[in-house]
């Protein structure tokens, strides 16, 4: 058995131990669950589809690929959404630029007004397309708009309490998060209103190990106060595609790039 | 024919089997040629009578769309087309408002050749650099948003390289507003000195056909750090006939046109300027009283979420006539030319509510300096993935008769629309 074997090995056992040992710093713990569910890879794209159920169980659905890239890893992204379900939302695209440093730039293509229609930075804590997910939950909350707080630490999960510096910034007080010890992926989300009411739970219902990555492949996001759940799946994900940066430009808006767009084979 | 009934019988002619989404059923690849679109009726009436016109009707349509996309090699073809019966004019029509081919030619030119809507610019339903044609006539009638934007046949071809992107459209035959014509709302003419509803309705006669009297419109963009700045230039006509001959028969003055726009997040918001400078080539020293003069546009917006889910966009306006004392020395109607500034305020406010199940909009112009005013209120409530249902107005009123929205105050009306998405 070569040395080199018993380095691999050395290392493989202290990147166990090192995840067996707890983490106790909170912005720690959030920059690596943020770079778990927001920058696997440096590049990937999936399809997505939503179904909406209102409190009547009622149901709509949407349907859509996203493809992402990294600028930098935890720092600004690059996204870009393209409709292909129901009809009335057929081709429409969304563009988003995201940010560490300054607010998300964000662009709607509405195909049949040919209109490029920008989205003002305020509005990000509402509605993405009818679903109970919100624009924000698309590409993801900035870590550095909430205090952290690591509240508990069981054997699975570290249980964090964040809290937005800016209460005006956010419908919520402040929000709950449970993040998986080994794979860092929140699994839970509770979000708690200026009444101390919980009206909101994002969850993860399944994880895939996708190109190396724990993936979430299901979600759900309810409506505890009225009722009603989006609910989340993706297939068809892949990493490191190798995505340019011309793809997330203005032209993407009006001519999707189609040779990026299509489904993976395999 | 009254469509009335029609609103009853639409369910049962096209309530499709509720497709279930099975858990694998993610659909086709998009290889194979793809059908949309939708049925609407539409249904609207003047609130108050017009003199002019005996039918109080302004909306009375069946209209079917037929959407569909397919992708020989690398080239998309779109179809987008309407089939519809208005009763208003008591007519069957068809219109087709997309039919391109699409395809890049190396790696950075986009065309995309064929009829279609085109728009750029940064006014929200204020209109500067973008001269492509609009339909006046639908938008005020009541149907849906996208009908302002009229098709045109056209070679739009867009190079996306640095420093900058260009983009050129071509439109070979002059493609005008549709604009009013005294069919379904009457209008102020200058020669009778009040609001005429000719029959049959007013038509003005377009420019020859010829390669120089066709439309070349310029942009020039780039964003940088989130700002969105534009150039832009036009040759062509203005789109609505305000110039007349010597026999006083309405016609298309020829334009040229240079602009500059600037998009770019301000503070919690939007914030947008753009200017344009109208070039009327016939009249450059503005003193031809049949031509109009040119005119320096500039246009300043800004827009925010004010609270959740309300959205508020001011904007105002300026429309400045040059060589104005020209104008007013030679011109045969002077108490009816524009004022040498003609202001314009507008105001959009925006809630949804409900996951966007309910939208409601109230959309106002007014212009201190023409007095008059044009509000535009519309509900949208979004049921499923399949129906909707529209309802709103579209309300002038003006102390002149002479302008843009003051000419229109007969005309006021309420509309409902149902929509069935397949």
């Amino acid at each position: 058995m070569s040395i080199r074997f018993f380095l691999a090995l050395a290392t493989v056992t202290m990147g166990i131990s090192v995840h067996a040992q707890a983490l106790t710093d909170a912005d720690e713990i959030v920059a690596r669950a943020n770079l778990a569910a927001y920058y696997a890879g440096k590049d990937g794209r999936s399809e997505i589809r939503m179904i909406i159920r209102d409190a009547q169980d009622r149901q709509q659905r949407r349907q859509f690929t996203v493809l992402r890239r990294d600028i930098d890893d935890g720092g600004d992204q690059q996204f870009l959404v393209v409709f292909s379900q129901p009809s009335d939302v057929r081709n429409t695209v969304f563009l988003v630029d995201k940010h560490i440093d300054r607010d998300d730039d964000r662009w709607l293509y509405l195909p049949g007004l040919d209109l490029v229609k920008r989205i003002s930075a305020s509005d990000k804590r509402t509605s993405f397309v009818g679903a109970h997910y919100f624009y924000e939950d698309v590409s993801g909350r900035r870590p550095s708009e909430d205090a952290h707080e690591l509240i508990d630490t069981s054997d699975e999960f570290y249980v964090l309490k964040h809290v937005p510096h800016d209460a005006q910034s956010a419908e919520f007080s402040s929000y709950v998060t449970w993040i998986d010890r080994q794979t860092f992926l929140p699994m839970k989300i509770d979000y708690t209103n200026p009444a101390g009411k919980l009206y909101r739970r994002v969850e993860v219902m399944k994880v895939e190990n996708i190109d190396g990555h724990p993936t979430v492949t299901i979600s759900r996001v309810s409506d505890l106060s009225t009722g009603g759940a989006t609910d989340m799946q993706f297939r068809f994900i892949k990493y490191d595609i190798g995505l340019p940066e011309s793809v997330f430009t203005e032209r993407s808006l009006r001519s999707p790039p189609s040779d990026w767009l299509q489904r993976p084979e395999g | 024919m009254n469509l009335w009934p029609l609103l009853l019988v639409i369910p049962t002619i096209v309530f499709a089997q509720e497709d279930m989404w099975h858990d694998d059923d993610w659909g086709e690849e998009d290889s194979g040629t793809v059908w949309s679109g939708f049925v609407e009726a539409g249904l609207g009436t003047r609130l108050d009578s017009d003199p002019l016109l005996d039918d109080r009707k302004t909306l009375e349509e069946l209209r079917l769309r037929i959407e569909a996309e397919w992708r020989p090699g690398n080239t998309t073809v779109t179809l987008k087309a309407d089939g519809i019966y208005d009763a208003v004019e008591d007519d069957w029509n068809a219109e087709v408002r997309d039919l391109t081919a699409a395809f890049s030619l190396g790696k950075n030119v986009d065309v995309r050749a064929g009829r279609q809507v085109q728009t750029w610019g940064t006014g929200d339903l204020v209109f500067l650099n973008d001269l492509f044609p609009k339909d006046f006539v639908s938008f005020f009638a009541g149907r849906d948003d996208e009908y302002l934007k009229a098709p045109g046949n056209a070679i739009r071809l867009t190079r996306y390289s640095d420093p900058v992107n260009v983009d050129f459209a071509w439109t070979p035959l002059f493609e005008p507003d549709v604009y009013l014509s005294g069919e379904r709302f009457s209008f102020f003419s200058p020669l009778a000195g009040g609001n005429v509803a000719p029959t049959p309705p007013f038509e003005a006669a377009e420019p020859n056909e010829s390669f120089s009297n066709g439309e070349f419109a310029l942009r020039l963009f780039r964003t940088v750090a989130g700002r969105e700045y534009a150039l832009y230039a036009y040759r062509g006509f203005f789109k609505q006939p305000t110039a007349f001959t010597a026999s006083l028969e309405p016609i298309f003055a020829p334009l040229a046109s240079l602009g500059a726009s600037l998009r770019r997040p301000l503070g919690p918001g939007l914030f947008n300027i753009e200017v344009s400078y109208y070039v009327s080539r016939d009249d450059r020293s503005g003193t031809d009283s049949l031509v109009p003069n040119d005119q320096l546009r500039f246009l300043v917006g800004f827009e925010w979420e004010a609270k959740p889910n309300f959205t508020v966009g001011m904007q105002y306006y300026v429309e400045s006539t040059l060589d104005y004392n020209g104008l007013i020395q030679n011109s045969p109607f002077p108490g009816f030319e524009p004022d040498r500034n003609r202001h314009l305020l507008t105001n959009r406010l925006t809630y949804r509510a409900g996951r966007d199940k309910h939208t409601w909009s109230l959309f106002t112009f007014f212009s201190p300096s023409d007095h008059d005013f044009y509000i535009r209120p519309v509900y949208t409530y979004r049921h499923d993935d399949h129906w909707s249902l529209i309802a709103g107005g579209n309300l002038f009123g003006g102390r002149d008769r002479n302008t843009f929205f003051g000419q229109l105050a007969d005309s006021s009306n309420a509309y409902v629309r149902v929509r069935y998405h397949y």
